[in-house]
């Protein structure tokens, strides 16, 4: 056989290779424009548990700005100063940010967070912008937590619906503008986030199909556990930890 | 692309960016169907397929204001397009944690060559062979040799000279040709 009949059967083999089949166009705009419409607000919460949890979530926000906001505050009033914000909200360094020494910054755990992290050089045109970015992302990701918990409690009892799939597919969404956003810059956000797309497509798919297969089930745990997907998301939203109601 | 394409790609840009959701559902008409198959072909799986293209365009309506008019909104809305389904593929395939290659599809086992010249074996085995392409090699395939693109549109979508694009395609050819031939040197007389 000639490389002529070798190209005749390659392209004709070829025309079937992932053939694609209808378009599922309204379904993808519906998406499409529910995604934009979440990055615009947050969502509201959908049911009582999720209520529980997001009033949870919300909460511990509340804290978080509430502490970042003075801190930042208490930050603009001291000159040539690097400082950070403690996550440990049982410490009383509140009024008194400690400076970060280089050596410091390098031994931070990869799960160190938005507010653990050491100032940026400050955009003085925008420093209002910066916070409002952060609380963007801060939010996402404790709604992701909500949600991943949700998922587990209800996936356990056979009980996970097409309703906690629509919010991971909603999360889905928002996680992948983070992942193209500024917040990827911080290659420990990156990976957080890069580990959160895994996990929720996997959640995703397994609501989609709605089999409750448990060892589908038991391949998301394993995921969750070897990624560390929880404790890097506690570790990443500052306070919350120490709040009743938000552990999974 | 003409002058009046470009204007209207423009005028419909300026719409959208005003916020008409008409025009953005405009924008996603004239251009989903082409996405979307460019995405099954390079995913091969429906869902994926989706969500690439619904990544896509969620990105683009977002960076909308990031359009120029340098190149056409269809080379625009591919160059996203193909970046979000190469990353994604990428995510997936870790997440499946097997990679292929062409040289372990050469150990699959054969069936007998039928009397068209291929069998339903050999199709998979070029398939599977289309997969192993590199992630330089197997879009200008894809694009090319099976969705029907242009080397200036490939080219103009993956921002590389019109010559590279030609000669991807002719290395991912090659491969392909020598994947098959291992296979029908053996089968076919």
């Amino acid at each position: 056989m000639n490389d002529d009949q070798l190209d005749e059967i390659l392209t004709e083999a070829a025309r079937d290779y992932n053939a694609p089949g209808d378009v599922p166009r309204d379904a993808m705009w519906a998406r499409i424009a529910a995604a934009r419409r979440q990055a615009r607000v947050a969502p509201p919460p959908r049911n009582r548990v999720w209520l529980w949890a997001s009033a949870g979530m919300a909460a511990a926000l509340l804290i978080a700005t509430g502490i970042s906001i003075g801190r930042r505050m208490e930050r603009s009033s001291t000159t040539g100063v690097s400082t950070v914000a403690s996550r440990d909200t049982t410490s009383r360094r509140d009024s008194a940010p400690a400076a970060v020494r280089p050596s410091e910054v390098s031994a931070a755990s990869p799960s160190a967070s938005l507010a653990t992290r050491p100032e940026p050089a400050r955009d003085t045109t925008g420093p209002d912008k910066t916070l409002a970015y952060q609380l963007v992302v801060l939010q996402h990701l404790a709604g992701t937590e909500a949600m991943i918990t949700t998922f587990r409690a209800s996936a356990r009892n056979g009980e996970a619906d097409a309703q906690v799939g629509k919010w991971a597919r909603d999360l889905l969404g928002t996680t992948r503008l983070l992942e193209a956003s500024q917040a990827a810059q911080d290659p420990v956000m990156k990976r957080l986030l890069e580990d959160l797309e895994l996990v929720i497509v996997q959640i995703v798919q397994y609501t989609n199909r709605g089999t409750n297969d448990p060892e589908e089930l038991d391949l998301i745990e394993q995921s969750i556990k070897k990624r560390g997907v929880i404790t890097k998301l506690r570790g990443t939203l500052p306070g919350q930890a120490n709040l009743p109601g938000t552990r999974g | 692309m003409t002058e009046s394409s470009r204007q209207n790609d423009r005028q419909l840009v300026s719409r959208c960016l005003g916020g008409d959701s008409a025009a953005e559902r405009l924008l996603y008409d004239a251009h989903v169907e082409r996405i979307y198959r460019l995405m099954h072909r390079m995913a091969g799986d429906p869902d994926l397929a989706a969500d690439f293209t619904q990544d896509t365009f969620i990105r683009a309506f977002d960076r909308l204001e990031q359009y120029r008019g340098e190149s056409s909104l269809a080379t625009w809305l591919h160059t996203i397009a193909v970046s979000v389904a190469l990353n994604g593929m990428r995510k997936v395939k870790r997440l499946r944690g097997r990679t292929e290659s062409v040289d372990g599809v050469e150990g699959s086992p054969h069936l007998v060559v039928g009397p068209t010249g291929f069998t339903g074996d050999l199709k998979a085995r070029l398939h599977t062979a289309i997969d192993a392409l590199s992630e330089k090699l197997r879009p200008v395939f894809v694009m090319h040799d099976i969705e029907g693109y242009t080397h200036e549109e490939i080219a103009g979508t993956l921002s590389i000279p019109v010559g590279t694009s030609k000669a991807r395609l002719f290395d991912a050819r090659a491969r392909l040709r020598l994947a098959l031939a291992a296979f029908a040197g053996d089968h076919i007389a």
